[in-house]
């Protein structure tokens, strides 16, 4: 019994990650229809920023996460308006290739700069935790949990409640109509993709604390975010949520099988993604389009 | 030559340029042969050639294979690489394991690789657009993980981490050998496409790219034919991936499952123009010989000034991330669409290709 309840707080706590590295995704293909192959290297940009921050300035790396969200916004920004809001209208084949190619420039400045080594992020209080009976309760990860789900709060308050979320909304909605009403569709995707990319940046600012980061680290988080966002539905910010906390039970439950560890961590996660799709495409939570 | 159109022009330039090329690359390493070394002929090609031949023709293979699924039936196939590492397994276990000649254990690398297709074929290809590509690209990932990982009785069955090493073809010039071997897959593949594109299941193919539920309607059996065509394409596969292992006689996950070649045979596909029959090939030469170039292969390199050496291997692949980035905003049908004396390159063609496709 311990052991099943320390695993659905591991699941948990690991699924916060995959919920608010999910939701920027999951913004950018449902309302641009690009699946963004340069996912994975914003959040590793934002991980190495906050690497940086704590590094040279000591500053607290929960401090540095409202920099990582900033900076990353301006940077998908400029992004979306300079480069892929020229293919938005392309097949699909080439918005794969042009983020993919952004992926392949963005990760290997980083190795430019940073080298292959690991770096990690250890404030005082990093490895602490509640114990509570025989259960552990890290610290780190628990704070990151309420992090990520105040981002997720915060973008759902953004796309509902102001001008510019409603704008994206009707663009999503129908592009045409949207300009028709007198949207900047140039500047709405813009915001859109740099919407998510800030996503992008607290998750990786969230990564460097939990995990020791390189600059080719963020790949696996692009195919996860995918499976998250499948899982949970694409199209709202909460079904994205549920979506990634349910993918961090199941990888934890799936690493507690004797035998089969860590490294099948892609086989099951794309064996589920696969098994949801053919037989429930609209995810847990989505709504069929 | 009065009269005919200039674009008409620099195409029978280019097709007569591309056949000597072709000549060349074809006959040169006769020369090579202990029987024209002893009449003294001189010797064309080198050992290097060899191998940056073998790689190129070993590309045709693959941009052409992925060309079945991906040009002619518009699958954006994200994984053909585990094609690839599949028949690179099935050759090397059978010639490492079970003690079988190369000969022998060859051809079961193209069943081997199209079995598995059609079985992951038969639920994958009920997806489209994105999801057929990231889940095609998931499998990718998650056969190389399985090879790596899996284990028969506490051995690695397939040689795990530390790789599968073979014994050694003896043959008496073993280069000349694994490049005819590999060229003439890739002019199996090339007439296969061409065999293809002028039956009745090529039709099929296109309809199915143009409207799947058109195509249904007028009597394809739609998933007959895309599990057919992935399954040719990962048959093609596999044989390079077979030929590569017993070529290479090492393989690991890294070599035999490279994610990077996914997205280079489209890339090659793309740049020579898809849903052709020798537009994937042309960029696969192209594109290899470039990225040969890069990573400083050649006999001529790059060097730029202020960058260190060592730091030539990461600038090549942000060079290549640049070159990615431009042919897809600035040529989206492709290099060979304007070569090919379809279109003329010039300013208009480039702001006319950018303004079709942004908002």
């Amino acid at each position: 019994m311990t052991d099943f309840v320390q695993l659905v707080i591991i699941g948990l706590l690991a699924g916060g990650i995959y919920a608010v590295v999910g939701v920027g995704f999951g913004l950018v293909w449902g309302v641009l229809n690009i699946v963004n192959l340069a996912h994975g290297a914003l959040v590793i940009v934002g991980a190495y920023l906050t690497w940086q921050l704590f590094t040279s300035f000591g500053l607290d790396p929960f401090l540095t996460l409202p920099l990582d969200a900033v900076a990353l916004f301006a940077l998908g920004y400029l992004l979306q308006r300079s480069l892929i809001n020229r293919i938005v209208r392309a097949p699909l084949l080439f918005t794969f290739l042009l983020t993919f190619g952004v992926n392949l420039i963005a990760v290997n400045i980083l190795l430019l700069i940073f080298k292959s080594d690991f770096r990690s992020v250890t404030p005082s209080y990093s490895g602490q935790g509640m114990e509570l009976g025989s259960v552990v309760i890290p610290y780190v990860p628990l704070a990151s949990l309420g992090v990520s789900l105040l981002v997720a709060a915060a973008l759902a308050f953004v796309l509902n409640r102001t001008r510019a979320g409603l704008a994206i909304l009707a663009v999503a909605a129908d592009r045409d109509a949207a300009q028709l009403v007198g949207i900047d569709l140039r500047h709405t995707y813009a915001v859109t993709f740099g919407l998510g990319a800030a996503c992008a940046g607290v998750a990786g600012g969230l990564i460097a604390m939990i995990q020791a980061i390189t600059p080719t680290a963020g790949e696996p988080y692009t195919l996860q975010a995918f499976v998250v966002v499948i899982l949970g539905g694409l199209g709202r910010v909460s079904a994205t949520v549920v979506g990634g906390l349910a993918f961090g039970l199941i990888e934890a439950f799936a690493q507690s099988i004797p035998g089969s560890g860590s490294v099948f961590a892609n086989a099951i996660a794309f064996g589920l993604m696969v098994l949801v799709l053919v037989t429930r495409p609209q995810g847990l939570l989505g709504r069929l389009r | 030559m009065i009269g005919m159109s200039a674009s008409r022009l620099w195409n029978r330039i280019f097709i007569g340029l591309a056949l000597a090329v072709l000549a060349y690359a074809v006959l040169a390493p006769l020369t090579s042969l202990s029987a024209a070394q002893s009449l003294n002929v001189p010797l064309l090609t080198d050992r290097l050639w060899f191998r940056i031949a073998t790689i190129i023709a070993m590309f045709v293979v693959m941009a052409t294979a992925w060309n079945i699924i991906g040009g002619l039936t518009g699958y954006a196939a994200f994984g053909n690489v585990a094609f690839f590492g599949i028949g690179a397994y099935t050759t090397g276990m059978l010639i490492a394991k079970a003690k079988w000649p190369f000969l022998l254990a060859l051809p079961l690398s193209p069943v081997a690789a199209a079995a598995f297709a059609a079985l992951v074929g038969l639920p994958l290809l009920r997806l489209r657009g994105h999801y057929f590509a990231v889940a095609s690209l998931g499998v990718g990932v998650a056969v190389g993980e399985l090879v790596q990982n899996i284990d028969y009785q506490g051995q690695p069955m397939f040689g795990g981490a530390s790789g599968l090493f073979l014994p050694i073809f003896s043959i008496g010039d073993r280069g000349l050998f694994f490049f005819y071997l590999m060229l003439g897959a890739a002019a199996i593949s090339i007439a296969v496409t061409w065999l293809v594109l002028r039956s009745r299941f090529g039709y099929g193919l296109i309809a199915i790219r143009e409207n799947e539920e058109a195509a249904a309607v007028i009597g394809v059996n739609t998933t007959a034919y895309k599990v057919a065509a992935y399954a040719l394409s990962a048959a093609l596969t596999g044989l390079a991936g077979g030929i590569f292992s017993q070529w290479n006689v090492f393989i690991n996950q890294e070599n035999a499952f490279p994610i990077e070649y996914n997205v280079q045979m489209i890339l090659m596909a793309l740049l020579g123009g898809t849903g052709t029959v020798f537009g994937p090939a042309a960029g696969a030469v192209v594109l290899q010989l470039l990225i040969q170039f890069l990573s400083g292969t050649l006999p001529v390199t790059l060097s730029l000034p202020f960058v260190p050496s060592d730091a030539m291997p990461v600038i090549a692949q942000i060079i290549l991330g640049l070159m990615l980035v431009i042919v897809v905003i600035f040529a989206p049908r492709g290099v060979i669409d304007f070569f090919g004396g379809r279109s003329r390159l010039s300013l208009a063609y480039l702001r006319r290709s950018l303004r079709e496709t942004s908002i």
